[in-house]
Formats: C-alpha cells, sequence, structure tokens
C-alpha cells in the first residue's frame, strides 16, 4: 500500500512537472502542428501573392492550380512515368557508383587520391552546361539517365565516404588482431558504421535525381514531366506550370521521405541524431 | 635515471616461454617532432603467467600491449611470446585482446558480438562455446541483447568473453575495467580471476591500478613515464586462488604500498628525466 501511494505521488508529481513543462514552453507546438502550419502559411502567402499580382504576372490561386490538376489527370500518367523512369534508372547507377566508389577508396586508399579530384570536378560541373553535350552524345532515355546519375553521384559520394570513416577506431583494431585485413574491416565494421551516414547521401540525392531528369528532358525528348512543363510555358498555361511544378516536388518529397524510411528500418542501432535523421 | 631498469629476476631456462621482450623501443614521430614512448624495455614471464603493467598514462605500457598485437611496429628490439612473434601470433590467431572501451558493434546482439573473432579469423570452436562463454561470464539471457541495452560492466563483460571466444594462448587486457566504477571494477576482477584460473592464458595486463594489479597478477611490471621504462619488476607472491579476503590482508597492503613507492619515485624521477 506505501509503495502504491508512493506510485501515485510520483505519477501526480510527474503530471506536476509535464504540466509545468507545458506551461513553460506553450509556444512551442508538436512537430506535425508546425508542419500543418508551415503548409498553411505558405498557402495564405501564396493566396495574397495571387490576389495582389494575378495570373498574367504569372501566379494563379491555389484552387485554380488544383482544377487544373484534376483537369490534366490523364496528361500526367505517361508523363511522370517516363521521368521517373529515368529518375530512378539514373539514381540507380549514380549510387552503385557513388559506393563502390567510396568502398574502393577505403580498400585502396591511392584510388582515392587520383580520383576524388575527379569527382570533385563532376560536382563542380554546371548540369545546365554537359547537358546539351549528353543530349547530343547518347541516344534516348540515355542522357537524362546520365545527368541524373551526375546529379546524385557526388552527395552519396562523400556520404559514404564519410560513414566508412565513421567506423569506431576500437572495433577496426579488434578486426585487425584477430588476423582481419582492410576487406575484413570493410565487410565486418565499416559497410554497417556508413549506413546512417550513407542514407543521408541517398536521401538528398533523391530529389537531386527527380530534378536532374526534369532538366535532362529540358534539353529535348518525346515526353516527361520537363517536356511537359517546357509546352505549357510556351503555351501560357501558369495553371499547369504551377500543376507541374507541384506534381514533381511531390514525387521529389516521396523520394526523399521513402529513403529516409528505408535508412531508418536499416539503422535501428543507431542513435537518432545525426545521419538518415532527417525530421519531416 | 633509474638504476632498475633492467629486470631482476630471469626465469630459469626451462621454464616455458611465455612473454619475452628484449631491447623494446618504439619512437612516434609527431610531426617533426620525436617522442619516445618506449625505451629499452625487457620483460620475460613464463608461459600461462598473469603479467600486469603498471603505471601513469603516457607511459607506454598501452604501446607494449599494442606491440605485440600486432597494432604497432616496434622502432627497436624483439617480441616473442611463446617464442612467436607478434605477426606469427596473429595470423595464427592466437591472440584475445579486450580495450577499455568494450568497442561492441552496436548493430549486433552480445551472441553475434561475441562471434565476431571467429568469422574475422576463420577458427572453429564447438556450438557450445559461445553459450558457456556468455555464462562464463555471468550473462545468461542476454543473448540476444542489443550493447545499447547493457550497462558499462555488462558491456565490459561481453568483451571479455570476446576475448577468449578463439581459445587465445595469449590474452591481452587493455585497461579493460579502466572506465567502470570501483564496486564493478573488483567484482569484474574476481570474475576475470575465476576465468583466468579456469583456463590458463599466458595474460598481460594494462592498468593504473594498483590494487587490481597486485590481485590478479603473479608479476607486475612498474613503469615510467616519458621515455617509458620498465623500472621495476615485483614478484606477487600471494598465493592463488586469490580471494576477495586477501584484499584485507596485511601481506596485500603490504605489495601495495611497495608498489606505490615505486610509482610516486618513477614519476618524481621522470620529471627530472624530461626529453
Amino acid at each position: 500500500m506505501v509503495l502504491d501511494q508512493g506510485l501515485i505521488a510520483a505519477r501526480e508529481a510527474s503530471v506536476d512537472l509535464t504540466s509545468v513543462g507545458v506551461t513553460e514552453r506553450e509556444w512551442r507546438l508538436p512537430t506535425w502542428a508546425s508542419s500543418v502550419f508551415g503548409v498553411l502559411m505558405i498557402l495564405v502567402l501564396w493566396v495574397v501573392a495571387a490576389s495582389a499580382l494575378g495570373i498574367r504576372k504569372g501566379i494563379p490561386q491555389p484552387w485554380d492550380v488544383l482544377t487544373q490538376l484534376v483537369e490534366d489527370r490523364d496528361l500526367y500518367p505517361t508523363n511522370v512515368a517516363t521521368t521517373l523512369s529515368e529518375a530512378w534508372k539514373g539514381y540507380l547507377i549514380g549510387n552503385v557508383i557513388a559506393i563502390a566508389l567510396g568502398m574502393m577508396f577505403i580498400l585502396v586508399p591511392f584510388l582515392e587520391k587520383a580520383l576524388m579530384q575527379l569527382a570533385v570536378a563532376s560536382y563542380c560541373l554546371p548540369i545546365v552546361a554537359v547537358g546539351p553535350i549528353l543530349q547530343s552524345t547518347l541516344k534516348g532515355q540515355n542522357p537524362k539517365i546520365a545527368l541524373v546519375a551526375m546529379s546524385v553521384f557526388f552527395t552519396t559520394l562523400i556520404g559514404v565516404l564519410v560513414g566508412l570513416r565513421s567506423a569506431d577506431r576500437t572495433s577496426l583494431e579488434l578486426v585487425r588482431a584477430y588476423g582481419g585485413g582492410r576487406w575484413t574491416e570493410l565487410v565486418k565494421v565499416r559497410i554497417r558504421s556508413a549506413l546512417p551516414s550513407t542514407f543521408a547521401g541517398l536521401q538528398i540525392a533523391a530529389p537531386a535525381a527527380v530534378l536532374g531528369a526534369i532538366i535532362g528532358e529540358y534539353f529535348g525528348g518525346e515526353n516527361g514531366l520537363g517536356i511537359m512543363m517546357i509546352a505549357s510555358l510556351q503555351g501560357f498555361k501558369v495553371a499547369r506550370t504551377w500543376g507541374i511544378a507541384a506534381v514533381a516536388t511531390a514525387l521529389a518529397g516521396v523520394g526523399f521521405v521513402a529513403t529516409m524510411l528505408i535508412g531508418r528500418s536499416l539503422t535501428r542501432w543507431a542513435p537518432r541524431t545525426a545521419g538518415s535523421g532527417g525530421q519531416l | 635515471m633509474t638504476t632498475q631498469a633492467r629486470p631482476t629476476t630471469v626465469p630459469d631456462a626451462d621454464a616455458a616461454k611465455g612473454i619475452g621482450i628484449e631491447g623494446l623501443s618504439k619512437i612516434f614521430s609527431i610531426g617533426r617532432k620525436q617522442v619516445v614512448a618506449l625505451d629499452d624495455v625487457h620483460l620475460r614471464t613464463p608461459a600461462g603467467s598473469f603479467l600486469s603493467l603498471l603505471g601513469p598514462s603516457g607511459c607506454g605500457k598501452s604501446t607494449i600491449l599494442r606491440i605485440i598485437a600486432g597494432l604497432e611496429t616496434p622502432s627497436a628490439g624483439e617480441v616473442l611470446v611463446h617464442g612467436e612473434s607478434p605477426k606469427v601470433l596473429r595470423d595464427k590467431h592466437h591472440l584475445g585482446i579486450a580495450f577499455q572501451d568494450a568497442a561492441l558493434l552496436p548493430w549486433r546482439s552480445v551472441e553475434a558480438n561475441i562471434r565476431l573473432p571467429l568469422e574475422v579469423s576463420g577458427v572453429k570452436v564447438p556450438d557450445s562455446t559461445i553459450p558457456d562463454l556468455i555464462q562464463l561470464v555471468g550473462l545468461d539471457g542476454f543473448e540476444k541483447a542489443r550493447p545499447a541495452q547493457l550497462s558499462g560492466g555488462m558491456r565490459q563483460r561481453v568483451a571479455i568473453a570476446r576475448a577468449l571466444v578463439v581459445e587465445p594462448r595469449v590474452l591481452l587486457l587493455d585497461e579493460p575495467f579502466g572506465a567502470l566504477d570501483e564496486m564493478t571494477r573488483r567484482r569484474l576482477n574476481l570474475e576475470l580471476l575465476r576465468i583466468w584460473s579456469e583456463r590458463v592464458t599466458t595474460t598481460m595486463l594494462v592498468t593504473h591500478s594498483i590494487a587490481e594489479a597486485v590481485f590478479l597478477s603473479d608479476t607486475v611490471a612498474v613503469m615510467s613515464p616519458r621515455p617509458g621504462r620498465v623500472k621495476a619488476i615485483v614478484e606477487i607472491d600471494l598465493p592463488r586462488p586469490r580471494t576477495p579476503e586477501m584484499l584485507r590482508s596485511h601481506e596485500f597492503h603490504a605489495i601495495e604500498d611497495h608498489l606505490s613507492e615505486l610509482l610516486f619515485a618513477g614519476e618524481a624521477a621522470a620529471s627530472g628525466d624530461d626529453l
């Protein structure tokens, strides 16, 4: 009984504490609420801007965009499918190369000295400059895929390298003391340690892939969101242009969140501070 | 300068060779500066004995252990354990090692962490080995637990079990209990003693705890810092098996006092003996 009373007292005390906590930071909303608040703010600003400037200045009302989206519902599937297919293939190729290269850099440090500058150069090349070159040298989907691969490659490479290097030093020494070499270090310790940071890189790469595909389409192609966007821009279809932008943003966002969730499920052991954290 | 730089007790040549360190020196280059971590260290113990390296931090005691483990290369001198060089020890998987940091892989369970040296070395042991070890270190029921769910003491037990899993002939312990509280440390010392007496293994413990060194060892090498030297070698003639009661005995305290005198003298000498 005494124990029970103690527990109840403790519970009451903790309730008191939390209520104090709530009053102290009442102004701070829960995460989901602040997200909703943020979206609402954007919508309000949008409506204000659209009302002030109007569609002639290029800003339609949100409901106009929505109506246009519904009207265009048959236009989207093929175009989204094309863009996604380019984005996905490029994402895969660019990231596989980045991950493989990152591991090779750890296994053969000489390679890093030789190739890292090339990797940096690939990041510094403006996509807009490379696009036309790729478009004239490669065929079909390939220039877009190459562009996507280029735009995801570097962030993933950095994520992988930072992750592989973040492996616990004592754990690596342990592997060495039991006769393991660089390869065993990589397989037993480094790769798993690298997952959080790798997924942070992959997460940034997901929206970059969608963006890369759309920019790739600007340089020519049959269909895709980029083609659709150019067509609607040239046809002064303002609401449609905004609709396409919204769809592209949604695709990028889905990619970002999906990567984050996969990363989290694979790194349950890792502290949720850095790496694949990424607050929504 | 200390007068007792060389070991005073050399076991007779017939005794099986344990740890044999001859003229070991290690110089680290930090930028343009050279730091003498170890200077002409000599140590000899018979096989199956328990040696502790006792000294203040920075006296190179961990460096000796790391050289035996093949994690550092000596600048001069020779290191053999059971007549085998560090490279041979490593290649033949005769080593077991535990550090101050348990260094458990956070994504692996207790069981899988203990299995790591087997996976790395390819050493085959009976299936019962890991359950037996888990029981030996008193972690029954925690087989599937992740390191994050364990206390510091429990993690260190896992590290000890992991060091023993390859059935090593040489056990290297680098301050394995250094980060633990005094009570946990004492309890784990007792357990280490029990484990060690069950499977006699040539052991080297690096520690800065005098009581720990006296309680566990056959031989204590007292080291002085900068440059790291063996200042004295003290045989601990307390009978085995050692019991917690001995910690309160007169003999125990006498040895403790003797060692702390040696340590203190070492520090005083070292300050006038700088680079």
